[in-house]
């Protein structure tokens, strides 16, 4: 009895302790961050009150920049030459701080749990962007766009941001790139040069044929058509033929003005595009390792004539450099606006910023001002790189894309529009964009977001079905009329029946609200 | 080897020797197990080092081969053109090795060492309390919420010392065990009637009778620190902060996420920027480096330390 009192006495003790500690440590952290809450808000008062007019009226306030990235070895440098030129004109000084892209969501995701205090935050549909709104980690921007994001609202239009909302309120502004994707095929220049072959003359995949058989036929060493990590010949209709709703199960048919959930598998086209693709597969046009490639594989190599590409304007130039070899590009469809691909990277607010005004004036700046924003990207001038026209850069001497001491990537901020162009880059790259963007078809659903959550248990049962046979029909692996019958009742098994009904609903709830 | 049993084969006429000759046979095969059980953990060392010699297009070409069509050393030069980085994180791995394990054995034995003594006061509730937080931590968030929030060790070598690794509720219960069993209460007792106070008990007496379960433990730990890259991928910003393994993993790391996300056409162009195939073999060629030197070293204990509580009671 005495023993247990004892023991009893020991552990309240023990326990008072560590409350005891945790108390104090807890006043301190709430004493801190009432002393920090407290200035910010009169600066944000005195943003307000002031608007963009006088930097100098503005408190100074340091802009934390959190972005996917291996961090240069020159970033203090252009972080104090961009804190220079923010001084000057909103009166902030800033912090970049790149993350690995491998450690990136689980970086983030931490930083979002445990409050710390940040400004800027890069997000992208496939980077969390509906989770996080979901949790509450981004604050909602509509006011402050209107206060203080003029140029953004100018620079984009209002249907490219609205395609943004997530009930009702915007959450990021994109990068101003190419918001549609078209779908087409990447050639080997040096074989297109030899044959002759004239690209124009390919518009179908019936086209492409006769074309790919003749290289089987006169190269022997050469794969016709490459095909591997998510590049099938049917990644042409379920990309350009459907609007995905997001996660691909259950979509929209482009041709339809009907906001009807489908099941892409009960399509014509998809039977069609697999039956080619099993054709050519059978035939040897296509590597017989298709559906478990992971990577670009022979076509980097070199020893493959086509591969299956999301194209946008200057995509082959792009490629050319990173394969060390020349390829062309082909676009067969006419490019598609959906919310995936607004959605595609854009700069959110995180909530825990102490000063969203100016993290907002920032974010007008990347959108408004050049030299910012290429002093962002391309870091200082003469040392990061050299100016040999107004629009247009090339590496100093000696220095090159893998030496250079700070490159960020161009498309994740701001207004790439505004950015330069290197010498292998077509000088009217941007004007290309506009072009690409006014040609684009929007899609009757754009700015729909779907929420999973109600039926996460089906969506990833369907995920697993997916995995098993997706890849493996389009790619032509596998013979269509046995197996999307098969793929149909797994996946109706798994539950698609039951997304598609809660898509339906979400979709009629959006429309009546647009 | 099989020169050994081949000579062992003649002279089997007698009983004594065909007793050793079906030992021999047994031998034999006991041999070819072993030597297909070290080759299976060989060969796919040898693979990966003859891998990071290859030319890097004719491993696109004909994927990884033993007999490859063309070496270069591209791969090595391409990691010694970027020396500094790699010698920082080779540096800052060594650092926190040792560091870490000493500073990780002198805390376990130090706490293990009083919950041996019969006469320590409560040392069955601080028993549980190591027991406890074997079984049970509490959460990825919280535990970096501790670490940033409360000790704001975020960002600095502390952080690749202290969460985790500096102290293993498994490894002090195995001292525990050790020191209970293998050093008898009375040669402490003598050693208190000849005048040693504890501390001299501890360390002129104690640690030296244990250095077979020190250097298990010592093992155990050098390894944890020098294969740990979570705790910088959880809390190191600084480039210059990383470990080695860090340095290697972040890249694997970053290629897979890539390759999840390639619906971002902009995401497929970085994918080709990622060092090849070739740089990363040779990057586990490197980081496998001075570890290997550290078992011949621990070697000669471990047998011995790992059967520490097994048969004695």
């Amino acid at each position: 009895m005495s023993a247990l009192k004892k023991k009893m006495f020991t552990i309240a003790v023990f326990v008072l302790c560590i409350s005891l500690v945790m108390a104090g440590c807890g006043n301190k952290n709430s004493d801190s961050s009432k002393g920090s809450a407290s200035p910010s808000a009169s600066q944000s008062s005195a943003a307000t009150g002031n608007g963009e007019g006088g930097a100098s009226e503005l408190k100074p306030y340091k802009i934390t920049l959190v972005y996917p990235g291996d961090t240069p070895k020159d970033l203090q440098e252009v972080q104090s030459a961009i804190s220079e030129y923010l001084t000057e004109k909103i009166n902030a000084t800033i912090e970049l701080k790149p993350i690995d892209w491998g450690s990136w969501l689980e970086k983030t995701n931490l930083m979002f749990a445990s409050k710390e205090k940040f400004d800027i935050v890069i997000s992208a549909a496939t980077l969390g962007y509906y989770s996080n709104v979901a949790k509450g980690a981004y604050l909602p921007l509509d006011d402050l766009i209107a206060q203080h994001g003029r140029d953004i609202q100018g620079v984009l239009g209002d249907e490219i941001l609205s395609g943004l909302k997530v009930k009702g309120q915007i959450y990021g502004t994109p990068t101003n790139k190419e918001f549609a994707g078209a779908n087409g095929f990447l050639f080997n220049k040096a074989l297109v040069d030899k044959y002759n072959i004239d690209l124009n003359q390919i518009n179908t995949l019936e086209d492409l044929e006769p074309v790919l058989r003749m290289i089987k036929e006169k190269e022997p060493g050469i794969t016709p058509l490459f095909e591997g990590n998510n590049r099938f010949v049917g990644s042409l209709v379920l990309n350009g033929q459907y609007d995905g709703l997001g996660d691909g199960f259950g979509v929209l048919n482009r041709n339809s003005d009907a906001l009807t959930v489908i099941d892409k598998t009960e399509v014509p086209e998809y039977l069609e595009v697999a039956k080619i693709a099993h054709r050519w597969y059978k035939d040897g046009l296509i590597n017989k390792d298709a559906a478990t490639v992971k990577d670009w594989g022979l076509m980097q190599a070199g020893k493959a004539f086509a591969v299956q590409q999301e194209l946008k304007p200057g995509k082959d130039a792009e490629m050319s450099t990173a394969w060390g070899f020349p390829v062309v590009q082909k676009q067969l469809d006419v490019p598609y606006t959906t919310t995936v691909t607004v959605a595609g990277i854009m700069l959110a607010l995180s909530k825990t910023s102490e000063n969203p005004e100016r993290a907002m004036m920032f974010l007008n700046l990347l959108y408004s001002d050049k030299k910012l924003i290429n002093m962002l990207d391309f870091g200082i001038e003469n040392k990061h790189f050299v100016k040999k026209s107004d629009t247009a850069i090339d590496y100093p001497e000696g220095v090159d894309a893998k030496t250079v001491g700070y490159r960020n990537e161009a498309w994740m901020f701001g207004n790439q529009m505004n950015t330069y162009l290197f010498p292998n880059e077509d000088p009217n790259k941007w004007n290309a964009f506009s072009e690409f963007n006014k040609q684009a078809e929007k899609s009757i659903a754009l700015g729909f977001a779907w929420d999973s959550e109600p039926v996460k248990n089906e969506v990833a049962a369907i995920t697993n079905v997916s995995k098993q046979f997706e890849d493996a029909i389009i790619s032509g692996s596998v013979d269509p009329e046995v197996y999307i019958p098969k793929y149909r009742e797994a996946l109706k098994a798994a539950g698609l029946d039951k997304v598609i009904a809660e898509k339906q609903k979400q979709l009629d709830e959006w429309a009546k609200n647009k | 080897m099989n020169a050994t049993t081949n000579a062992a084969l003649p002279s089997s006429q007698s009983s004594p020797k065909r007793i050793r000759e079906n030992s021999s046979v047994a031998q034999f095969l006991i041999h070819v197990f072993f030597v297909l059980a070290c080759a299976a953990c060989l060969i796919p060392l040898i693979l990966v080092a003859i891998v990071s010699l290859t030319d890097e297009r004719s491993i696109l070409a004909n994927g990884y081969s033993f007999f490859p069509e063309k070496f270069s050393l591209d791969a090595y030069r391409y990691l010694l053109g970027d020396a500094q980085r790699l010698l920082n994180a080779y540096g800052i791995s060594i650092l926190v090795t040792v560091v870490g394990t000493v500073t990780s054995l002198l805390i376990s034995s130090l706490l293990a060492y009083p919950l041996s003594r019969k006469d320590f006061p409560q040392r069955n509730l601080l028993a549980f309390f190591v027991f406890f937080t074997i079984l049970f931590n509490g959460g990825l968030v919280p535990w970096y919420l501790v670490y940033t929030n409360l000790f704001h060790i975020k960002d600095t070598l502390f952080a690749l010392l202290v969460p985790n690794l500096l102290m293993n509720g498994f490894y002090i219960l195995i001292m525990r065990t050790f020191f209970t069993t293998s050093i008898p209460g009375s040669l402490i007792e003598s050693a208190q009637i000849d005048g040693a106070g504890e501390w001299r008990t501890f360390f002129r007496i104690v640690l030296p009778l244990s250095l077979p379960v020190l250097a298990t433990i010592g093992l155990f730990t050098t390894l944890g620190y020098w294969n740990d890259w979570f705790n910088s991928l959880v809390f190191i910003y600084d480039n210059r902060l990383i470990s080695l393994q860090y340095l290697m993993t972040k890249t694997l790391l970053s290629i897979q996420f890539l390759q999840s996300n390639t619906q971002n056409s902009n995401v497929g162009k970085l994918l080709t920027e990622m060092p090849t195939e070739t740089v990363r073999m040779a990057m586990a060629i490197i980081g496998i480096g001075p570890i290997v030197l550290a078992y011949p070293f621990f070697q000669k204990y471990l047998v011995k330390g790992l059967t520490v509580g097994a048969v004695k009671g």
